[in-house]
This record gives structure tokens, C-alpha cells and sequence, in this order.
């Protein structure tokens, strides 16, 4: 997740092309504003951001070179920018929280971080130590867990996504970044917290939180892109047994609408997870749980924001469509065919007739008829058309 | 109703009446409605194409330029019923009500009367059509001679006459979806939304390309024929393309001797 800790940004170039694509012309613009504003900020501001920081890491990893080229050949990146840092999820918790195997400084090359880490901090409703551990099981349970219902590790394990395959995309972090830092309904609301919760940054960091999640925080594109990124892949398809449900839902009215920028449409999630539930929750058309699963479509399409006075037969409408499938959808398959056959069929026939129509301008008299052909070129006039 | 005469002079030129005022007005509302539907529907249709999105914009975007569309469709759809009605008022009142007056109406009347409005195929286009083909595959070089509604018009009337059927109750389908599905399967949306943008695609490839070569691009009517304006078709069009018709209205406007011969002019 290491929302600054930028140290995997290089590893791929392809990845960064794509997160390119994610931004739109105005998110450009924005992250260049942002850039700018911080840049003009950090320039009044002499004292250094304070992070948890008690070991001092940043004494090496404020170094912009700070890299090296590691045993795979990937390029990686150690740099950590401390003002983004600041502004992350991750800023109240110390480096050696999650990097737990690091003993001694400069130290060895560090292994991945887990997720499920409990930390420091103090999980507010309960008190127990946080951790990303009940997100991981709900990951687990839903149709991307790594594991079936026996505990036995499913085929190709590496096609699984991890907190990271998601998280670690340039999108996802930091999450002011892509907001504006000022998330929030209210700021004079924060006056009321700050009255009791005096201590620290506390009330505007828990204020920051909490209304930060209330509001939705991807585009509706980007969604669309990350779920895109495993499962348009046609080798991926193939070991998985599973049709390109993103070129199939790209044909739908759903995405071309968001596609032009709108937001009121459905995309990936709100159909595939149930209303209300967390969006790591996923599971299979099969199961009965399933927001996709056939008795609980209609009322997935009927949710408040959506088709709310729809009928059951809204279930029967198909999103993943595949016009080249004559199995899995026959009517749409034959009905393109015929329409397709008409289209030819009409527009060849008058593409010929035009074209000779053209070419018969050039020779305007001559005819295989050579009575014609040395008479001159004029017809009697008929009243009853024809010859 | 006002009476158009026949043939009416312009700077010493003959033009001959072809269109009523009441027509091109419904002909005007179509191709407005049917252009702007073209411009807000096919972005969509076309989406991931690099033009799709600045004319999309163009035509107001996501939030504007989905109920232009739905507005022009609801237009398109009253001048359908608008027309259904306007041919059948016609239809009854000159030719049933002549039948009714001459005491004649009998079932095989009516529908004779019924197949012999001008919009409505004959054996005679089919002769027609023949006649076109001898004549571009140089067999002959007398061009065919048309009546007063030419197998391509006709193509041109039923073109629309048949698609705003298909088109325009999917489309309201998939506007009303939600009420829809309270009625019928939802897998009837897949089938009209597939009718609704290939239906669409073939009537705007026909239009845009075979109609309006027939009537602008050609040669002898580039950049544009007036007639859809003027409700008149000038001599040299007429002798053209609706040959049968011009000796048939010179003759009855007694004007048999001025007949022109349909050569290469």
C-alpha cells in the first residue's frame, strides 16, 4: 500500500503508462496544481514535515536517487517524498511497523511488506491494534481469495490479486493526492471536534477520515481500468476459463456514458458487489450470495441509486454480451447477422448501381446495340414509361 | 387546400410541381430530427473512435446530448403517426370518397385503390429497374423512364417508413427501461438495442451516401437539389429522372409540341 513510499513507482514503465491513461485532462491539471501549491508551500515552510519517523529513516530515503537495480533487473526506486507522506493513510505509523525485518541500520535488502501487520495504532471502536487483517479476509472469501472453500490453493495462484495488484496502481496513492487534501463536508464542522479531541492532529485526522469515505473516491473509468487490467488480458482469460466481460461490457450504454464523463452509470462494482457490502467482497455469478447470482440480480439492478422501479424482468437483461458467440448468445448473434446481411445487401446493390450510373456518363450514347449505336441517342417520348 | 399548378415559370423556365408545402415540411422535421439523432447517437455507438468525443461534446455531452436525443427520437416518432395519418386522410377522402360517391365500393376496389397510391410498389418499377440495368450495362442507351415516383423514391419512402417502426419504440424501450421491465423480459432490451443501433447505422449509410448522391452529389445536381425547398423540379431534372411524368403533364397542360427528347442533353 506504501502510499508514499514510492519505491516500486519504476518497476514497470507499462504501469505507469497506464496510470497516465487514468488521468484525465482535468486530474492532469489538477496533480500539476497540486504539485505547484506544495512546491510554493514547502518553500515558506523551513521546519521539516514531522513524520513517525523515530529511527530516522529519512536521513538516506529523502535522497531522490536513492535506487538501485535489484536481482530481477527491475529498477527501483527508494525515494520517499515526506510532504506527500504527510498528507497519506500512513503517516501515524511508523516505518518499522510494517517493515518488520529490518534489525539494524543501513540495512539488507527488506521483504515485502504484509498487509495483515497488526500496527501500533489503536483501532477506535474496539481498541484493538489495527490492522488490514478483516479486508484481507473479505478479500479472501470472495472470488478473487487464492484459496477454494476446502482451504486448497487454486490454480494459478499468481493470477490472484493481492492488497497490492490494486492498491499499489499509481491511482491509489496517495488518496489526498487525487482529492485535494480538503476532503470533507465542512470544515467549521472540525471546530466541533476540536473542542474535546484537543490532542495532536486527532480531530482532523479522524474527521479527515471518516468524511473522505463517505464520498466516492474513483471515477467510475478508473474502476473500470483496474478491474480491466487482469481481466482483459486474453492469456488470463484463457487460464481461467472466462469470457472478455470488459470488452462485452464496453458495448453497453453503462460504460459509453462513462466513458464520455458521466458518473451515474454502473460500472464493475455496483453490479458485482451487493449493495451496501465491501468492495473487496466479489463473488461468483454461482453463488448464492452473489450480487450477480440469478435470484438476486433484479434486486442488485433495483438499488437506490440504479433501475429502482424496475420489474423482475429486468434479471433477463444481458450486460456481458458477446456477439461472435452463436452458443452462449444465439439472438444477438443471428439478429447482427441479419442486420448485417441487409446493410450489405442494400449498400453494395446501390454502390453498384451508382458506380455504373457514373461510368455510364462518360460513354453517354454508346450501345452493344448497333442500330443504336449509329442512330442518334433519343427515345420517343411514351406516356407509359418503361420501353 | 391549395392547388399548385402543374408547371410553373420561373425566369422563362419551366418547373414542374412535385411537392406539396404540407410534405416538405414533414420531409424538413425528418431530416432534422433524423441528422441531429445521427449526431447524439452515433459517439455513442462509436466510442472508442477519436472523434466520438469532441462531437459528443459538441452536441452537449453526457448530461445534455442523451435527451436532445430523446427528445428528436419523440419528434421523429409524432411525424410518424403525423404521416399515417396525413396518407390515410388523403386516401379517404379522394379515393374512397370517390368510390363512396360513384356508389363503387366494394372490397376489391378499396384495395385496388389502396395498391395503386403512388408510394406503393408495381410491376412497373420492376420493368423499371430492368430498364435501368440495360441501359447502365450499355445493352441499350435509351435511360429508363420513370413515372411520377421512381422505384428509388419509393426505396427512399419506405426506407424511414419501415425504420422509424423499428428504431423508435426500441429506443423509447430503453429510454422507459425500468417501466418496461415490469412488463416484459429484460432480454427484449438486448434485441432492441441491437435493432436500434444497426437499424440506425443502415439508415444513415443510406441516407448520407445513396439518398443524397441521388439527390446532391450527382453530377447535374451538385451541390444541391432545390426541390425539397421549392416543392419544384426544374425541366432538365424532369425529363431525367421522370420522364413518363413530363410527356404525361405536357400533354395534359397542352403543351405537346414542346416536348423535349429525353437524349444526352
Amino acid at each position: 500500500m506504501g502510499l508514499l513510499v514510492v519505491n516500486t513507482v519504476h518497476r514497470d514503465m507499462t504501469r505507469w503508462h497506464s496510470a497516465n491513461a487514468f488521468l484525465g485532462e482535468k486530474s492532469k491539471y489538477a496533480l500539476l496544481l497540486v504539485l505547484l501549491v506544495s512546491v510554493f508551500c514547502a518553500s515558506f515552510w523551513s521546519a521539516p514535515v514531522q513524520a513517525e519517523d523515530e529511527l530516522n529513516c529519512v536521513l538516506c530515503h529523502k535522497f531522490r536517487g536513492l535506487s538501485r537495480i535489484d536481482e530481477e533487473g527491475n529498477f527501483r526506486l527508494f525515494y520517499i517524498n515526506e510532504n506527500l507522506f504527510m498528507k497519506g493513510p500512513h503517516k501515524r505509523i511508523n516505518c518499522m511497523d510494517c517493515h518488520r525485518d529490518i534489525e539494524k541500520i543501513p540495512h539488507d535488502p527488506a521483504k515485502k511488506v504484509n498487509c495483515t501487520t497488526e500496527c501500533h495504532l489503536l483501532e477506535p471502536s474496539g481498541k484493538k491494534k489495527f490492522s488490514h487483517k478483516p479486508v484481507a479476509k473479505i478479500l479472501e472469501k470472495s472470488v478473487h481469495g487464492r484459496f477454494d472453500e476446502d482451504g486448497k490453493p487454486k490454480e494459478y495462484q499468481e493470477d490472484y490479486p493481492t492488497c497490492k495488484s490494486c492498491h499499489e496502481q499509481p491511482l491509489y496513492r496517495p488518496l489526498s493526492f487525487f482529492k485535494g487534501v480538503s476532503s470533507g463536508v465542512s470544515r467549521r464542522g472540525l471546530g466541533r471536534c476540536k473542542t474535546c479531541h484537543q490532542t495532536g492532529d486527532f480531530a482532523e485526522d479522524f474527521y479527515n477520515h471518516v468524511t473522505s469515505r463517505l464520498q466516492k473516491t474513483r471515477e467510475s473509468k478508473e474502476i473500470v481500468e483496474i478491474c480491466a487490467k487482469c481481466h482483459e488480458d486474453p492469456a488470463f482469460q484463457k487460464r481461467h476459463g472466462l469470457d472478455n466481460v470488459v470488452a462485452s461490457y464496453k458495448d453497453t450504454y453503462h460504460y459509453k456514458a462513462i466513458r464520455f464523463g458521466s458518473d451515474r452509470t454502473a460500472d464493475c462494482v455496483d453490479c458485482h458487489i451487493v449493495y451496501g457490502e465491501s468492495v473487496h467482497s466479489v463473488e461468483s455469478m454461482d453463488s448464492p450470495t452473489s450480487a450477480t447470482y440469478k435470484a438476486n440480480i433484479a434486486q442488485t439492478c433495483r438499488n437506490a441509486e440504479c433501475h429502482h422501479e424496475a420489474g423482475e424482468g429486468i434479471a433477463s437483461y444481458r450486460v456481458h454480451v458477446d456477439y461472435n458467440n452463436k452458443e452462449k448468445n444465439p439472438m444477438e448473434y443471428y439478429m447482427l447477422k441479419f442486420f448485417s446481411g441487409l446493410m450489405a445487401a442494400v449498400l453494395y446493390f446501390f454502390i453498384v448501381v451508382i458506380f455504373l450510373e457514373l461510368l455510364r456518363r462518360l460513354f453517354p450514347n454508346f450501345s452493344f446495340n448497333s442500330a443504336e449505336r449509329s442512330g442518334h441517342a433519343v427515345t420517343k417520348p411514351t406516356t407509359e414509361g418503361g420501353e | 387546400m391549395q392547388v399548385y399548378p402543374k408547371i410553373n415559370y420561373r425566369g422563362g423556365k419551366r418547373y414542374f410541381f412535385r411537392f406539396s408545402l404540407v410534405q416538405r415540411i414533414q420531409h424538413i422535421v425528418l431530416f432534422t430530427c433524423v441528422i441531429t439523432l445521427s449526431l447524439t447517437g452515433f459517439p455513442l455507438r462509436y466510442h472508442d473512435q477519436s472523434w466520438a468525443e469532441p462531437l459528443y461534446n459538441f452536441m452537449g455531452g453526457i448530461d445534455v446530448a442523451p435527451w436532445i436525443h430523446r427528445g428528436m427520437g419523440s419528434v421523429l416518432l409524432g411525424l410518424f403517426v403525423f404521416h399515417t395519418g396525413y396518407w390515410l386522410y388523403l386516401f379517404f377522402k379522394h379515393r374512397v370518397g370517390r368510390l363512396i360517391r360513384d356508389d363503387e365500393l366494394t372490397v376489391g376496389n378499396f384495395f385496388k385503390e389502396f395498391f395503386s397510391m403512388e408510394m406503393i410498389p408495381t410491376a412497373q418499377d420492376g420493368r423499371d429497374i430492368v430498364a435501368m440495368f440495360k441501359h447502365l450495362l450499355y445493352f441499350t442507351n435509351k435511360p429508363p423512364q420513370y413515372n411520377r415516383i421512381s422505384w428509388k423514391e419509393k426505396f427512399d419512402y419506405f426506407a424511414p417508413y419501415w425504420g422509424i417502426p423499428i428504431l423508435g419504440p426500441a429506443g423509447a424501450a430503453l429510454w422507459w427501461r425500468d417501466e418496461f421491465t415490469q412488463i416484459f423480459p429484460g432480454w427484449l432490451l438486448n434485441a432492441f438495442y441491437i435493432m436500434h443501433t444497426d437499424e440506425a447505422l443502415l439508415a444513415a449509410l443510406f441516407i448520407f451516401f445513396v439518398h443524397w448522391y441521388n439527390v446532391h452529389y450527382a453530377p447535374e445536381k451538385f451541390p444541391l437539389g432545390t426541390v425539397f425547398l421549392t416543392g419544384y423540379l426544374s425541366e432538365a431534372d424532369m425529363i431525367h429522372e421522370h420522364y413518363a411524368e413530363y410527356t404525361e403533364t405536357m400533354k395534359a397542360e397542352g403543351l405537346e409540341h414542346e416536348i423535349k427528347l429525353q437524349g444526352h442533353h
